[in-house]
Parts: structure tokens; sequence; C-alpha cells
């Protein structure tokens, strides 16, 4: 066919440009190597497996990737001194260590070149079994974040006389931030005073670590732990702690049947993402179904079996669809409900019976308080959750809720699911999704078993900060460490009892609202009204939480916070505001143990100082033990970084109690010094080994006993660390499924549940619940349940069981119309019923052109603020923020893809305009109509294209790189530098001449106005090729920068606060009006009334909390988890005053 | 001669479209020459060309479709085609290398942004190479060189280009979302077919 219809090529002849001239030109011509027969190397490999084994991390020989693009070994054959144009062979040590670019720590190893000292790559641990090898864009950025050319290189701070954000800043040492930190602190705690212990506040962003920082607090003695929880995931939380008194979900993707995902998640760029990503594709190679509801098409729902876009906040009204469905075709698995739900303490509380009878909950009063009659009322109780009704209400086709209920029963037992971002996060009462979508999951017994659905704490391994016998004060487990007793206004303030984290995004709120300190000052409670020291970590909370102008007014205001400074390897937006910007390190330059719940198993991660390990393990001796990190990091060439644990233990023992005279008791015999001091070397702060080996060796048996066994280790002086210093990763216990029915162990005189043992003579088993009840110094504690004759561990709950009806929050916390699972069925229902439907609800949107704005999911490859530093994770997320609209509603509104338009954002509960921002329209079909999609993570700003530091540069100190970095040369691994962190230790930072960017590949240069009430920031440039001399092997392409990084807007900003008032939750989405943008409008321009964002906090708070009143004998239930510190009886107990 | 030199030229025209993406300067180049437009019938007519600025051209619609093509949804590898299990061989192993190595030929893979000796622009290269191999023979009047190149520019298309190039350009050809790269597929097709039947039989008339 083609000979037939072909033309001539003779023009070809005819080109005005010669072929040779056209071609690119890739071949050359080159001889082939003669002899290449010794090798061990192969131009192809024969497998393709990833990584070496594990006996060959020490010394392993790999070709080089780069140089074998010469022509590969059968041309050049491998380079030797007999044969220097060879294929190169890194030389390499591998090193374990866990990524931290977000929550999962999944598995990293630095390969780290011997000759040149530096990490050519990081690959995935091949040992950590959770993600199995496996990383994703983020866990690779890692080596290019490390290299990062404008990384923190030494401590700085606020110039003298310059005012906070001035952008002036000089070089200090670490010793005179600690000397000058440290004396504000110890003078603070050593007053004792209740407000003391209020002032000196922590304040972490992503913690990846599973205690270690809160027992620091808790060993200052103080409640002033701040976590950034409150607009991540307290909604999430709230659910799982009323259901089991647990944190959070905790599904078994790899073995289900149904994989039902709720908002933009796991599989798409959500919690867990590397790792649950991986086991829900393994499901669906077995047959597994996925669902995925959420209003926009993410990543995961187009690839899904089912789709359900549901309105924001409407997802309950779908859960209670499958419930009273899977009531009334009587698909209950009668066995696991009438065996773990709490049905009698409900049918036995006739009160609330006729409560939500009065209510019109229920057609009808049980007949008697049997499991049958348990069934009926919740027969009554559901059947209003019709098919027309669910379909009326989300916006939900019915073919879909029907296709969703078939494989929902299809699964069988074997569903998982997670109840956390957009849907809990996103929405007022958002809560109230995991609350009733956990129902149908127990309804079908799908709970804790295989491919079901169980709870975080049975999955995880917090040891962190359990390394106290290690120390001369902490005692075994931190057992002598004397519980808090102080209770902190600032986060957790008496209108949010119930929060599940602290309020922290409130606390700018908090500390300029004076009117409120005063009204709960003179209710008795000791407000503070600022704070001594104010210390962010891994966090920018300027940028990334809601009110961001609020923020940095409070940040400015050297009355209200006296001293700030920020743990942080990188610049930001907090950063430019605080006193001292101190550099810790990423994943690979710190220490943690790290273990989340991924999978039916505990296992734990252990991230820590790649190039520190190497050195040791080849045999170099730090100068101060106490400072190996920081040493080590000095060799390595990456400047003055250090790590938060080495530094906090130095903190406590030489800066903040240096004379042991800072107590902890009224009796006087526990020191803030004492409680890091080491047991070993007394007087100094204890190590990195001691400490760890104390907390894996201490908390975990079967890693002590596998490490004290092992011929490797077994004679070691600290074998449980160096096991797990070697493989940076360990499973203490696999396949954990329904652990709620292990049994009680008896002796003779004993019941021994979750490792306590009870005195049988004080413990009393409830013969109708068989709640097992034991007492202790005047205290009743359930410690287990007795059911059908055998003796169960069972839930975390006060029942022991699942708690359909949360009965504490009914009798004792002020919520009985949402203490069992349920939603408002009328019109009526949702206006008195406010608190658990969602503030962007289609009720809500009366005017024209307004929307719910979804603004709850993490765009690809980003991660919340920590991207900006690395040019991979740049260049392949650019132009992923537009404002999502749906092609109906675009239409209506004349907007066309790449229009930018203003997103004028109004407060449902208020009623007052937050100001703006410009986002660029793309219309497409993958939107729910009526509802927007725009992440909030687009629009990182800066004030500077680069800051200048004075001192910057040698002036006499000592060189950061005495000899060329090299493994193999001995005197190299026999150095160490001087005076560490010391004045005369500061070294010259190589190829460093006194000016860096900030952030150069991922931020934008912005112009900023506010005037107390109203702000504006505008961007003035985009980012911009540069050429860079730090680390410039690893940024040789820096001036190949296509991006200007202008396609987002700094939305947070224009957003007021929306405390949920049960669960504390910011809740995220945003009630908006769209208009067409005006003239002069440049997407990313952003205007705010703050003052009104102030006004709708006030509204939150008011109209919608029921706070602590003169009734009120307790702050919080002390049952559920108050967490970071301990609190004491003296703590939690409160007397408001009725004035 | 002139036979050679039009094939020379074309191979070397197609191998560069199909290797990477356009820059400016080849862009113009082939926009001010008529008769390579020739090969273009729908590109030279594309109505953006005097609705868009050269740049937007060239960085909205061609090179994105350029990327869309050879790197996001074809695969323009002959072991992807001619491997059962479809993996590229990316190593010493692959077939094309030999080939290669008998004119002690070595592909540059910095300057070919490809992953292995065998993608399409790297073959439509190597055509060139021989072919201009050939012009020098018959400037030298080296008839033995000439048929001895000829045999191998036989050889490379029917054990390699004409065996597996077809597929991906069809495919190609359908994928395209410019007309830039539908021409360019279609005449690069038409192309091999043509100048196999020319290598084979030594007759047929460009």
């Amino acid at each position: 066919m083609y000979l037939e219809t072909r033309r001539t090529f003779l023009k070809g002849a005819a080109f005005t440009v010669a072929g040779a001239a056209m071609a690119k030109g890739v071949f050359t011509t080159d001889a082939i190597a003669e002899s290449i027969s010794e090798s061990k190397f192969t131009d192809t490999p024969d497998s393709l497996s990833f990584y070496p084994p594990m006996e060959e991390w020490a010394d392993y020989k790999e070709l080089s990737g780069e140089d074998w693009k010469r022509g590969g070994i059968s041309r050049h054959g491998v380079r030797s001194e007999d044969n220097p144009d060879g294929i190169l062979v890194h030389d390499y040590v591998v090193v374990p260590t866990a990524c931290s670019n977000c929550e999962a720590s999944c598995g990293l190893t630095a390969f780290i070149d011997k000759k040149t000292f530096t990490v050519k790559k990081y690959m995935g641990n091949p040992l950590h079994p959770a993600s199995r090898g496996r990383n994703c864009a983020k866990g690779y950025a890692t080596q290019s974040q490390m290299y990062d050319p404008d990384r923190l290189a030494f401590p700085i701070k606020r110039a003298p006389g310059s005012k906070r954000g001035e952008g002036k800043w000089i070089r200090t040492t670490w010793d005179e931030a600690m000397t000058t930190i440290g004396k504000k602190m110890g003078d603070t705690l050593r007053k004792g005073d209740e407000l003391s212990k209020k002032s000196v506040m922590f304040h972490v962003g992503r913690p990846n670590e599973n205690g270690f920082t809160g027992k620091v607090w808790h060993t200052l003695g103080s409640d002033c732990f701040n976590s950034h929880t409150n607009i991540c995931s307290s909604g999430g939380r709230t659910p799982t702690i009323q259901w089991s008194n647990d944190d959070r979900t905790s599904p078994d993707w790899a073995n289900a049947k149904l994989l039902f995902l709720n908002s933009s998640h796991a599989a798409d760029a959500g919690h867990y993402f590397q790792q649950s990503a991986s086991f829900i594709a393994d499901a669906r190679q077995k047959g597994a179904k996925l669902v995925v509801m959420d209003p926009r098409m993410s990543n995961s729902a187009g690839m899904a079996d089912l789709w359900i876009a549901a309105w924001p906040g409407t997802e309950p009204a779908v859960y209670l669809y499958l419930v009273n469905r899977i009531l009334n075709e009587d698909k209950v698995d009668k066995k696991f409900v009438k065996k773990w739900l709490n049905w009698e303490v409900f049918m036995d509380n006739k009160k609330y019976m006729e409560y939500i009878h009065g209510k019109n909950y229920i057609d009808n009063m049980p007949k008697d308080n049997s499991f049958e009659s348990f069934l009926e009322v919740l027969q009554d109780l559901y059947k209003p959750y019709t098919l027309e009704y669910t379909v009326k209400e989300t916006h939900v086709p019915a073919y879909k809720l029907e296709q969703l209920y078939d494989m929902f029963i299809w699964a069988g037992d074997a569903i998982s699911s997670y109840f956390w971002r957009a849907t809990a996060a996103g929405n007022r009462g958002g809560w109230m999704s995991g609350r009733t979508g956990y129902l149908p999951i127990a309804l079908r017994g799908a709970i804790g078993t295989e491919g079901g659905t169980f709870f975080h704490h049975w999955h995880v391994i917090s040891v962190a900060g359990k390394g106290g016998s290690s120390t001369v004060g902490q005692g075994k487990r931190g057992s002598n460490i004397p519980k808090v007793d102080v209770w902190n206004e600032l986060s957790w303030p008496p209108e949010w009892p119930l929060s599940t984290y602290e309020m922290s995004f409130l606390l700018p709120h908090l500390l300029t609202d004076t009117d409120w300190q005063e009204k709960w000052i003179k209710r008795g409670l000791n407000v503070p009204q600022k704070l001594a020291v104010w210390i962010p970590r891994m966090y920018n909370p300027v940028w990334i939480n809601p009110d961001g102008f609020r923020w940095l007014e409070v940040l400015k205001d050297e009355s209200k916070m006296e001293l700030t400074f920020n743990l942080s390897p990188t610049w930001s937006e907090t950063n430019w505001h605080v006193d001292y910007v101190l550099p810790v390190g990423l994943a690979g330059e710190r220490h943690d143990q790290h273990s989340e719940a991924t999978m039916p198993a505990r296992w734990t991660s252990f991230r820590q100082p790649v190039m520190r390990v190497a050195l040791e393990k080849a045999g170099w001796k730090p100068k101060n033990p106490n400072r190996a990190t920081l040493e080590a990091h000095i060799k390595a060439g990456l400047g003055e970084v250090w790590e938060e644990n080495e530094f906090w233990f130095d903190m406590c023992v030489n800066y903040i109690d240096p004379k042991g005279d800072i107590f902890l008791d009224d009796a006087k015999t526990k020191t803030i010094h004492s409680m890091w001091e080491s047991k070993r070397h007394p007087g100094k702060p204890v190590t990195i080994e001691e400490w760890y080996d104390a907390a894996f060796g201490d908390n975990l048996p079967n890693l002590k006993s596998t490490a004290t066994s092992d011929a490797r280790y077994k004679n070691a002086e600290f074998p449980v660390y160096e096991y797990m210093r070697d493989h940076g990763a360990w499973m203490e216990e696999n396949n954990i499924y329904s652990a709620q029915e292990r049994e009680i162990k008896e002796t003779a005189d004993h019941f021994i549940s979750h490792g306590h043992k009870y005195d049988k003579k004080h413990v009393h088993i409830d013969k109708r619940t068989g709640v097992m009840t034991a007492e202790s110094h005047g205290k009743k504690k359930s410690m287990g349940i007795e059911i059908d004759g055998k003796k169960y561990e069972g839930f975390a709950t006060l029942d022991k069981k699942l708690d359909f009806f949360s009965e504490w929050f009914a009798d004792d916390w002020k919520w009985p119309e949402y203490a069992i699972p349920f939603y408002p069925r009328t019109d009526e229902e949702k206006k008195e019923m406010v608190h658990i439907v969602s503030h962007v609800n289609h009720s809500y949107m009366t005017e024209e052109n307004s929307y719910a704005l979804n603004t709850v999911f993490r765009l690809p490859y980003n991660i919340h603020t920590r991207s900006a530093n690395s040019k991979h994770l740049m260049e392949i997320s650019q132009n992923h923020d537009p404002i999502w609209i749906s092609t109906g509603d675009a239409k209506r509104q004349g907007f066309e893809r790449g229009d930018a338009i203003r997103v004028k954002i109004v407060d449902s509960v208020s009623g007052l305009d937050s100001g703006y921002f410009v986002a660029m329209a793309v219309p497409t079909e993958g939107v729910l109509p009526g509802t927007l999609a725009c992440s909030h993570h687009g629009g990182r700003w800066k004030l500077k294209n680069s800051v200048t530091i004075p001192n910057g540069v040698s002036d006499g100190k000592v060189s950061g790189a005495p000899m060329e970095r090299n493994m193999m040369d001995p005197e190299f691994m026999k150095q160490a530098p001087n005076n560490v962190g010391k004045d005369g230790g500061q070294i010259t930072i190589a190829d460093y001449d006194g000016t860096s960017g900030m952030n150069s590949y991922g931020v934008p240069v912005a112009e900023m106005v506010t005037d107390g009430k109203v702000g504006t920031l505008k961007y003035t440039q985009g980012i911009q090729p540069f050429h860079a001399d730090r680390f410039k092997d690893y940024n040789k392409d820096s001036d190949n920068i296509w991006w200007d990084g202008l396609s987002g807007s700094w939305q947070n900003a224009v957003a007021p606060v929306h405390p949920d008032p049960i669960s504390g939750m910011h809740c995220w989405h945003q009630k908006v009006i769209l208009e067409a943008a005006q003239p002069g409008d440049k997407i990313g321009d952003i205007y705010v009334d703050y003052e009104n964002n102030f006004n709708t906090y006030k509204a939150w708070r008011d109209e919608l909390t029921r706070p602590l009143n003169a009734d009120d004998k307790l702050r919080r239930p002390q049952h559920i988890k108050r967490p970071w510190v301990p609190l004491s009886d003296k703590a939690y107990a409160v007397e408001i005053k009725d004035v | 001669m002139q036979n050679t030199q039009a094939r020379s030229n074309i191979y070397a025209l197609l191998s560069r479209i199909l290797m990477q993406e356009l820059d400016l300067e080849l862009y113009n180049t082939i926009r001010n020459d008529k008769n390579i437009l020739e090969f273009f019938p729908n590109f030279d007519k594309w109505d953006l060309l005097t609705e868009m600025d050269d740049n937007t051209i060239l960085t909205e619609h061609l090179n994105p479709d350029f990327v869309n093509l050879t790197l996001l949804h074809l695969i323009p590898y002959e072991t992807f085609y001619t491997r059962e299990d479809q993996k590229i061989e990316t190593g010493g192993a692959n077939p094309v290398t030999d080939i290669y190595s008998e004119y002690d030929f070595v592909v540059d893979f910095e300057a070919a942004r490809v992953v292995s000796a065998d993608h399409i622009g790297v073959e439509y290269e190597f055509m060139h190479h021989l072919c201009e191999l050939e012009l020098e023979a018959m400037k030298a009047n080296d008839q033995a060189a000439v048929n001895d190149i000829r045999f191998t520019q036989k050889t490379f298309l029917n054990k390699h280009l004409v065996a597996w190039a077809p597929q991906f350009l069809i495919n190609m050809k359908y994928e395209s979302r410019t007309p830039l790269y539908y021409d360019a597929a279609e005449m690069a097709l038409e192309f091999i077919l043509t100048d196999n039947e020319y290598v084979s039989k030594g007759s047929v008339e460009l």
C-alpha cells in the first residue's frame, strides 16, 4: 500500500541545510577494550536485583552508571591503574537510614563513595519490612536536599538592633545560641511557678519520631508541647477515639478485597503513600476492588473500580445508607457485633434511649435490652437513610451507591479503609465521617480481620523516648520522671476540652486575644499572656497554617514571643521571622526511632546520620562524643549541621540546667540535669549509643534477643543499637489481627493484661457487660472483658468493646446528640445540628457563583512545605495547583483553561469576607459540579532573593576540609574537628562567598504589605536559573530552570481559622465565590482582611463550642489520650468560677 | 550520488526529529525550506503557525507532543518491540551494538539523551552515517566499498529498522497531537519502506 502511494524522496537532495548539519551526531568512534575477562562486571547485569546483599554493604563496588555511558566495559574495561581509561567503579559503603520527607518513614540506604566521602545516591532499604526497598520520588530526592546549594551551613541569629523579619542576620556558634537560649529557658523554668511551666513552647510540624522530644518536654516539667496535628488529622482521630479509644485507623491493605479510600489518600499522595500504594497494588493484583470517595477525581480515583464524588461533608450519609441496607437485608455479622460492639451499655442507658426517642431518632422504644432488640433499634434508627435521601444529600447517582453496596457485601470481612484527610480535615463535623464509616465495617465484622480495618496502637512501636535506663535520673522507660502538674490553656483552651490534639493553629489568636485571656483569668484559670521561648521544629506555620498574617503579627511582637528559634535545615517563611535558625539535619543526617502503622505488624525504622555512621563503622572517633554528628557533618562538608537528639541531650545537661538546680519535684530530688545525664559517664550528657541501646533494648524483647544472640553483635558494647545501626529497620511482631481477642493471662492471684499485673482481689467483673475493673489508689480502671467465659484484653475503651455508643461523650461531656453515629435527616435537623454539618454543605451555597472549595489534597511529589529545597521535586511538580472547576460551571461563568480568576473566601458562620486569592482556572470533568478543588500547598514566597550573612566567610576560621575527603586515607579517618560548635571551632564553608539563595529552586520573590488589618502579597519575580558554587557537582543544571513557580497562590493566608467545636480540627474547606479577575490581577495575588478573619475565629469559638463551666471538675476526660506529656490529677482538675 | 545525498539528508532530518524535541534552529530550518515542507503538508498548513509566536508553538505544542510520543505514551526502542518480555535492552547485549561496532561507532548517550542504542532516532542516524560513508566511497570511486556499505544498509534495514519501526511509527501517527509529528511519522514510515526497496533492488529511482 505504501509503495503504491509513495512520494518521491529525491527532493531530499535539495535541502538547504545538509543532513550532517541537521543530525544530532550521537555516534562517536571508539576502539574496543582489550582486557575485560578479569572483571566481575558485565555490560548487562545477570539479574535485576537493585540491592547488594547486606554482607557487602561495608564494601560494595559498582560500575558508575554515568561513566558506563561511554560505551560499557566491553569497550573500555574496568578502570584500574593499568587501565586508566576504563569505566569508573564506585567504592561504596552502604548505610541504612529512613526517609523523612513524609510521615511514612520508608527505608533508605545511602551509597557513600569512599573516595570522595559524598552520598552518590539514596536508594530504598530492602530490609525495611513495610517499604520493601521501594521509595517514591520524595525518597530519592533526599540526595538533592542534602546537597542543596542554599542549605543553612551554620547557626544564624537576628542581627543585633534589627527587627524580626527585617532579614538582617549574623553568623553565630552553636555554643552562643545554646547559652543564650538555655539561659532563657533555664531562668524561666527555675521559677517553678505555674506560668513558667506554660511559657517555653515547642511546636512541632512533622514529628517523624516516636516520643523523643515529648520526653524532653516531660523532663522539663512543662505542659508546653504543641504540634501541628489539628491542621492535619484531628478530625480523623476523633472518631477512632470514640469507637476504640485509639488514635487512628490501621488497615490491612495488602489482603483486602475492598479498598475503600476516603478522600485523596493512600494510593494517591496521602498518608503513608508509598507503602500503602504498594500494598494496595498487591491487593488489586489479587483481585481486590478499589473505591475512591472524593469530590475530585484524584489519581487513584482515576484508576479505581468505582469513583464516588460525594459533596464534601456528606460522606456520613453514604455510610449510613450502607448501614441501612446491611441491617434491612440481614447482612450483619451478628456473632462479631454481639461480641464486640457495646450494645449492652447502649441498651442499658434508659435515659439516653429516652433522649434519642424524644429527638425522634427512633420511632419506638425497645421492648427489652436484649441483643435482638439492639438490632431492631438500629433498624429503626437508620431507616431514614434511603437511596433517595442519600442521592439528594450527597449528589452521588443512585447506581453508584448501589454498586458500592454490592462491592461492600461481596468483600465480606476483608474491607480496608482509612478515615483521614479531606473528609475529616476539610469539613466542620468531618469527624462524623469516620464515626459513621466504622459502623458498616463493624457490622460486617471487618474489624481486625485479615484484609480488614484495625487500629493504630497495635501496629506501631513508640520507644524513642524510652531510653531512660541510660540516664541518671529518668529510670527505666522514664518511670522516675514526675508527671507534669499544670495545664496550658494556650494549647488546650477550655472551649475545646475534647480536642484531639492541641489547638495549635489558634496560638496567635489566643496570644493576642486579651479579652479571651482576661475572661478565663477571671474565671480562675492561669492563662499565659506571652511565651518566654517559642521553638518551631520542621514546621512553617506562617505559611502552612490558616490566617498567616496573624502569625506574622505575633511572631514580630517581642512582647508576645520573647525569644524564638527554629530547628530547621532550610529557609522558610517562618524562619525569616525568628531570632535564631539552627541547622539540624535531613533524613540522612539525624537520629530518630520512627514507626508507623502501615501494615498489620509492628516495625520500626532507625533514621541515622549516614556520614557519621560510615565514619564510625570505619573506626573514626569524634573528639566530643556528645557532638559526634556535628563533627561528622563538618567532615562531610555539609557545614555546622547538627541533629536534635544530641542538641537536646547537651542543652538539658549543659545549658538549661548546668548546675542541676532546676527541680521537677517538691522534694527536690529530681533535676532536669539528671534526666539527661549519662549513667555510664556521670556529669556528661547521655550519648546516642547509650540512649538508643536502652530505648530499643528495654522495650523490644524480640529485637534484644536477636541482637544479643547474633555473633556479630553479642559482644558489642551496645549490641541492640549496633544491630539497628547496621540494619536500619526491624519487625518486632508480624500478622497482628484481632488483637482485642488476646486472652488475659492468669496466675493463682493475678490477672495479667497488656503486661500489667492486677491482684485478683481488686478486680471486679460486671455480670452484664463482662467488663473487668481493677481498683488501685482509689481509682477504677478497665483492664479486660469476660465474654462467654473467656477473659480478653479487649479494646482500649472504658467498656473494652467498640463503642457504638459513646456514653462519656453523651453523659459527661455535653454532646449527647452526637454520641452515636448520626447525620441530620432533614433541613431542620441540619440547621439545628450545625456542629456536624459541613460549613461548605450545599445548603450554604446561597449566593450566585458560590462553591465548596476542596483544599485538602497533597500535590504529587510535594510534602507540605518541605519540597522547595529539591530541584528534582520542584521540576516534576510545576503547574499542578490550579482551580479545578467542572466544565459546566466554567462555561456558565465564562472561564476558560488558564484564565486567572478571583476566589473570594466567605465564611458561612460569621458571614464575613476574608478576601481573595487569584488562581488559574482549569475546567475539567474530574470534579463534582458545584465544588472546586485547589490544594492548599501552593504559593510559597520569600521577600528577598538572597541573603548575605556577614562574617560568613573565613575570617581566620578553621578550615572545613583540612585534607581531601577520602575514607581510604588514614589521615582523613584520624582527623576530627576541634572545639566543635565553639567560638574557636567555626569552620570555613567551602564554595560560599557570604551570600546564599533561599530555596532558589522552588520559591519565588514577593512583595508584602500589611497594616495590622489588611494584608496583600504579590509576586515580583519568578524562579530563575542561577549558578551554584556550593555542591556544584550536584547542582550542575541549576542554570536549567524552565519554571517560574508562579502558578500557585498563598491561599492559607486568606483562609480564616475554622476550629471544629468537637475535634478541634481546623476545617480546611472554604465556601468561595468566584469572579473574573480584575485588571491588574495576576495569578498568585492575595488580598486578606485579617481583622475579619479574627472575628470569624471568634464566631466559630463563641457560636459553636460548649466550653467548660462551673459544673466541670476535669479539663478533659482522663481516659482518652492527652498527647506528649503525662499530666497529674492536679493538672486535670479544674474549678471554673461562675462569673 | 544525488540519490545517496537525498537519502543521507532525509535520514539525518528524520533522526533529529525523532530523537529529541526541536530547537528553534531546526524549527526555522523546517519552516523556511520549501523542499522540507513538501514532506510536511499538514504542518505547512497549520493554523497555529500564523496565530502564535514560534516560542509558544515550540514550548506549548510541539515539544509536549514530542514528550508524549517518545517518553510518556510510546516507547521508541527496538527491543521493546522485538523482545517477548517487552523490556528495553540497555546493555551491551543490545542487538544493534554489534553492527555499530563493525564501524567502530559508539552511541554517546549524553548527547542522544536516550537509554539504549536502539532508539529510533539513533537507528535513523546510523543510516545517515552509512549514506555519508557511501558518498565518500562514491567520491573515491571505490565501488567495492559502495557495495559493502549498501549491503550493510540493506542488512540493517531488514534486520532492524524495517522490522520494528513501522509499528512504532503507525502508533506515533495516530497518537500525535500536532501535524508536525503526524507528518513526520508518515514520512519516516514511507521513507524506510521505499528505501528498503531501493537498497534491496538497487535500481529504484528516488
